[in-house]
């Protein structure tokens, strides 16, 4: 990779934002909402949240009551628009309920990494040598494992189950959000405005908390939002492997593995759970990347 | 060269030794009884006490992690509980199991991936380029488990051409093993696909930018010698991401492996965490994290061979 060198006749950022009319986050937008992928994306996935938020509104049947005698229905019966699951239970029904836990296990779990690894990855920067050193060694070590492996192992110690799960999948994003975050903070750390809020007197956290973290706060948030897809996927795994929600509680992958038996029966219904999974995964993934565009972050692809 | 190539074998050291820690401690320290499975329902506290004893999980926790340390630079990984038969035994049939699911999965992805990203390099802008990375944001997006529950319901319920289970190894013959490898190798592969190809669109085109592509073909060379020196200098990003796959590849999947019951070093993870045989689970997963390692570390030392500017970056 080669740099490239800072030519003084383009104009920075900085003048760009005096000149405009616009604040930064009005321009983000502009950019954003050129990408028309990125937008229907948005809308899937809003719409995906609120239908999931108002389950009860959309359908009359309980996710957890069946009727043996309408074991797995095809998709189009009458009542049962999509269908019924092997226990004779709506298929929407459980597709509604299920988004609110599928989401809640794929989202927390980056949520919390976020705030934890930007806290490791920030002081590592910060306070440089020593300090930083030990605590980057330590998160490295966490990439010795594919990461879903090192969920699943977890999980497995820890016990199987929802809070579990997300607790893993948590553990297991710090050390990439920490160093995405480490090595914006190195970036910016030799920037003047820190000298100069030091030399003011600022102490070490306002600094942190006033000048640092709203300029590290770009990349972490593409980042952080580029591991939302992975981890919504990882979650489900976990259910689908029995280590997440349990059964007959609704969740996509827990659907999908009590389904997977009725394959020859009702394959188009045994692929809808596993359906909302990937497209909530893609949504999220297209979204993540036309964020970097609009806010201009390089350098932070996945892994 | 080799003053770079020393310096990152060893920091491969501190790696591995954090590796061994981290799974002694996922598997010893954390909640979860390893006795549960082996103590019979109406076990007194004296029983208990006397398997801990004889397991050696009475000692401290840094004497039992040298212990297994030590056993493990033997060779020795103890005897499986469920099974019976030496830890060593099952990993290592399992681990020859996946490396022949990983390589098809990564001769598969790689192809397929730096296929697409040429093309989609070549005709930026195009329809064909936008199909190209909507593929490869599905492929990097797709869950495998779900795929693979997809590829059995075309080729195995609905066209019945395929097996969607049953490996019996290469005894039952080549054309029979091949169809039992070409579904898992695809649901395994398609992560691979996507981010080979978007990885080598990108390195592409960044290349392409520069001034000596200019100055090549302002000196007359033909569009495939200019492609030749493109290729050359956009390789490295490229092999990153190859080695990493092929390092995730490497680590089996879990998931995929378990769905089509393919006997490799995932699908012998699910089943000793659901018969908590845990000296079983700590043996494969330190298996997968040490060939990931030495994978990365492969890669970074083909680079070294390879990109002459590396060689001086010590």
């Amino acid at each position: 990779m080669q740099d490239t060198i800072p030519l003084t006749l383009v104009p920075s950022r900085e003048s760009e934002a005096v000149v405009a009319p616009h604040s930064y986050y009005d321009e983000v937008w502009q950019r954003f909402r050129q990408d028309r992928t990125a937008v229907v994306s948005l809308g899937v996935l809003v719409l995906i949240v609120v239908c999931a938020a108002a389950a009860p509104l959309l359908t009359s049947h309980d996710p957890l009551q069946g009727d043996i005698a309408h074991r797995l229905l095809s998709i189009g019966t009458a009542g049962h628009i999509l269908g019924t699951d092997e226990q004779g239970r709506d298929m929407l029904a459980r597709l509604l309920y299920g988004a609110r836990l599928s989401l809640l296990a794929g989202i927390v779990p980056v949520f919390l990494a976020t705030i934890i690894g930007t806290a490791i990855g920030t002081v590592s920067g910060y306070a440089g040598r020593v300090i930083g050193a030990v605590l980057m060694r330590i998160m490295d070590v966490c990439y010795a494992f594919p990461a879903i492996l090192l969920a699943i192992a977890m999980v497995a110690s820890l016990g199987a189950g929802v809070a579990n799960s997300i607790l893993a999948l948590s553990i297991v994003f710090i050390p990439p959000i920490a160093r995405v975050a480490e090595s914006a903070t190195r970036q910016i750390v030799v920037q003047e405005y820190i000298e100069a809020a030091r030399v003011s007197g600022a102490s070490t956290f306002l600094v942190i908390v006033d000048q640092l973290l709203p300029n590290v706060f770009s990349p972490i948030f593409v980042y952080a939002s580029g591991l939302v897809g992975l981890s919504i996927v990882a979650a489900s795994g976990l259910s689908y492997l029995g280590l997440g929600a349990a059964p007959p509680t609704p969740e996509w992958g827990a659907m999908l593995n009590s389904l997977q038996a009725s394959i020859y029966v009702q394959p188009v219904v045994v692929a809808l759970p596993g359906f909302f999974i990937f497209v909530t995964s893609v949504a999220f993934n297209v979204l993540s990347n036309t964020l970097r565009d609009a806010l201009d972050v390089k350098g932070t692809t996945r892994n | 060269m080799l003053a770079v190539i020393g310096k990152r074998l060893a920091m491969a050291v501190p790696s591995l030794f954090g590796v061994s820690i981290v799974i002694f401690l996922l598997l010893n320290v954390l909640p979860g009884d390893p006795l549960a499975g082996l103590l019979a329902p109406d076990a007194t506290p004296a029983d208990r006490a006397a398997l801990a004893k004889q397991l050696g999980l009475d000692a401290p926790l840094p004497v039992q992690y040298v212990t297994w340390l030590t056993k493990l630079a033997h060779g020795d990984l103890g005897q499986s509980f469920s099974r019976q038969r030496p830890v060593a035994e099952l990993v290592g049939t399992a681990f020859t199991n996946t490396l022949v699911l990983a390589l098809a999965a990564a001769a598969l992805g790689l192809t397929i991936g730096m296929t697409m990203g040429i093309i989609a390099a070549l005709r930026t802008g195009s329809p064909v380029d936008q199909l190209i990375s909507i593929l490869s944001m599905m492929g990097l997006s797709v869950p495998s488990y779900w795929l693979a529950v997809l590829l059995i319901i075309i080729f195995s319920a609905t066209l019945r051409w395929l097996p969607s289970a049953g490996m019996h190894g290469i005894n039952g013959g080549t054309i029979d093993f091949l169809k039992h490898l070409i579904m898992p190798a695809i649901a395994t592969s398609a992560v691979t696909v996507g981010m080979v190809a978007k990885t080598t669109r990108a390195s592409l085109i960044e290349t392409f930018g520069h001034d000596f592509v200019l100055t090549l073909r302002a000196k007359g060379l033909s569009g495939w010698r200019v492609l030749e020196h493109v290729v050359k200098n956009a390789a490295p990003p490229i092999m990153t991401m190859a080695g990493l796959q092929v390092g995730y590849l490497l680590g089996g999947s879990v998931l995929v492996e378990t769905i089509f019951s393919w006997p490799g070093l995932g699908q012998l993870i699910f089943q000793s965490i659901q018969s908590r045989d845990l000296r079983v689970t700590q043996a494969a997963v330190l298996v997968i994290a040490v060939t990931f390692v030495l994978t990365n570390l492969a890669v970074d030392i083909l680079q070294t061979l390879v990109n002459p500017q590396l060689r001086r970056a010590g």
